[in-house]
């Protein structure tokens, strides 16, 4: 659906999106992770045709992104982070007018408003809505004209863990109609969920790319961290859980049950993150 | 007939959204109010000063002039209203989307701008020969009608460029309307001092009215060019 190959961009003299490669599959939801400023909304800039002056190539759904036309978008909708409606309309006559831009059938915009709780507010102008409302109802116009290709950033930002929740959900049912998804996101725990494959952009390079599980798992495998009494001082060990038979205190403990505690972690996408890059996501 | 349906069902979209905003929809009604008052107006007012004044002629000398500000008024009020459309537009993010859709850069654009300009031309064109104040032949007439809408393109790239919000749009739609007072440089300046602001477009439309040559309007057609090409350019990289 998407294939990038040796791209780079630059707003000044000084380089910005350097030498990128990847390619996404049709159906599969690809992260871009990355912190402010690390080039991943210039990349989905290029990716929709905003940024024509690359070097390399850059291809989306077919075409080369810098020599699109107008029929390219018909198979893409985009759900940016910031809201893009009409404040003085109601949402749905935002969702007509954006539909009716499309010369193809179109989704039921109920069908959609309910997709994300707002089956009772579509006659509500968006200026009265909240945050997340806005958030929801900006989603769901990226799906108006049912495109193949996806682009999603920061789709779960200003919502509550219960309409988090339910977009997520959405997500997952777009992706399980074979839809491509490109998300773009600070939160590493929706790209752990949601992503087939992510890369980590920092400085307009990808430092990593493979799925959230290899790469958690390419940096070692969980651990166990445990504490016992030892002349009443509490003491603590930890071993990996992998090799945890040739720890010996903790067989020893096991054996004379004297555990006071046991716990294993796992790094999260965030330790992966900051072990790769350097840097944390902010 | 994609592209022209997308462009079509946007430009409705505005008048719409124009019609919720009073500001906006007094200021698209204004200008048979204002043809109304300069064709009624200006002759009532002429017949005073003379009998005050007991010369022959005041301001008639300058009815041409009068009919080239008027010519650039509705395509400069029309436009006006779309920059701030745009304005608004861009200042909820709603442009940067528009793009991504079967509308298109390029589409918005013309939806926002060109379609109102075309329509501020056809309004000039019919009420120019009801409201003008001097017997024009329907070739001056028509360029007239085509400089406004120039003038009019120009004035709502400037606001769209150099402003990023509608309240910087209104100020700066008060400094740009000036260039459309070349006109007036013809008639007050001498040759070839007056040549310094051969750089605005209504100067050499002064000059079509104020020696009775419509060669002129070619100038007045190339300066315009150059004017709308820098801008696009300018507003493709804002």
């Amino acid at each position: 659906m998407i294939q990038v190959s040796n791209l780079s961009f630059s707003y000044t003299k000084k380089p910005f999106i350097q030498d990128m490669n990847f390619e996404v599959h049709e159906g599969e939801i690809f992260g871009f992770l990355g912190p402010s400023g690390a080039g991943k909304s210039t990349l989905q800039k290029i990716l929709l045709g905003m940024l024509p002056g690359y070097t390399g190539s850059a291809i989306a759904c077919g075409t080369e992104c810098n020599r699109h036309d107008q029929d390219f978008y018909q198979s893409i909708g985009v759900d940016f982070e910031y809201s893009t409606m009409y404040e003085k309309l109601t949402a749905r006559e935002n969702l007509e007018f954006f539909s009716s831009l499309y010369r193809q059938r179109v989704r039921s915009i109920d069908e959609l408003l309910s997709l994300v709780g707002l089956e009772n507010d579509g006659d509500k102008k968006v200026t009265a809505y909240s945050k997340g409302m806005k958030s929801r109802l900006n989603f769901i116009k990226a799906l108006v004209h049912d495109p193949k290709l996806l682009f999603l950033d920061e789709p779960t930002s200003g919502l509550d863990p219960t309409n988090s929740r339910m977009m997520k959900d959405v997500i997952l049912e777009e992706k399980k109609k074979g839809k491509t998804i490109l998300l773009t996101t600070h939160n590493m725990q929706d790209a752990t969920e949601l992503c087939d494959r992510v890369a980590f952009i920092v400085g307009g390079k990808i430092f990593a790319l493979d799925s959230p599980h290899n790469l958690i798992m390419s940096r070692g495998a969980a651990k166990i961290t445990y504490s016992w009494l030892d002349n009443d001082i509490e003491k603590t060990g930890s071993c990996q859980l992998d090799r945890a038979s040739e720890d010996v205190t903790l067989k020893g403990l096991i054996n004379e049950n004297r555990l006071l505690s046991i716990h294993s972690s796992e790094p999260t996408l965030n330790d992966i993150f900051i072990d790769i890059t350097g840097k944390t996501l902010v | 007939m994609s592209r022209i349906r997308s462009i079509s069902i946007s430009f409705i979209h505005m008048l719409k959204f124009v019609k919720k905003d009073m500001m906006l929809l007094a200021a698209g009604v204004s200008p048979v109010m204002i043809g109304a008052a300069i064709r009624f107006g200006i002759p009532f007012i002429e017949n005073l000063l003379v009998k005050y004044t007991g010369l022959p002629y005041v301001m008639e000398p300058y009815y041409g002039l009068i009919d080239i500000l008027f010519a650039a008024i509705t395509p400069v009020i029309f436009c006006f209203v779309a920059a701030m459309v745009i304005l608004e537009e861009h200042d909820d993010h709603i442009d940067r989307y528009l793009f991504v859709t079967d509308l298109g850069r390029r589409g918005y654009y013309i939806s926002r701008i060109i379609v109102p300009a075309v329509i501020a031309f056809v309004i000039t064109a019919a009420l120019l020969p009801i409201f003008g104040l001097s017997d024009q032949v329907v070739a001056v007439e028509v360029s007239l009608a085509i400089a406004g809408t120039l003038q009019g393109i120009i004035i709502a790239l400037l606001v769209v460029t150099l402003s990023s919000n509608k309240l910087e749009g209104m100020a700066l739609t008060k400094l740009s309307s000036l260039l459309m007072l070349g006109a007036v440089v013809p008639y007050i300046m001498p040759k070839p001092y007056s040549y310094i602001l051969s750089f605005m477009p209504s100067f050499w439309t002064g000059m079509m009215i104020n020696e009775n040559n419509i060669v002129y309007m070619a100038a007045c057609v190339a300066v315009s060019m150059v004017w709308i090409a820098l801008l696009g350019i300018a507003s493709k990289n804002k």
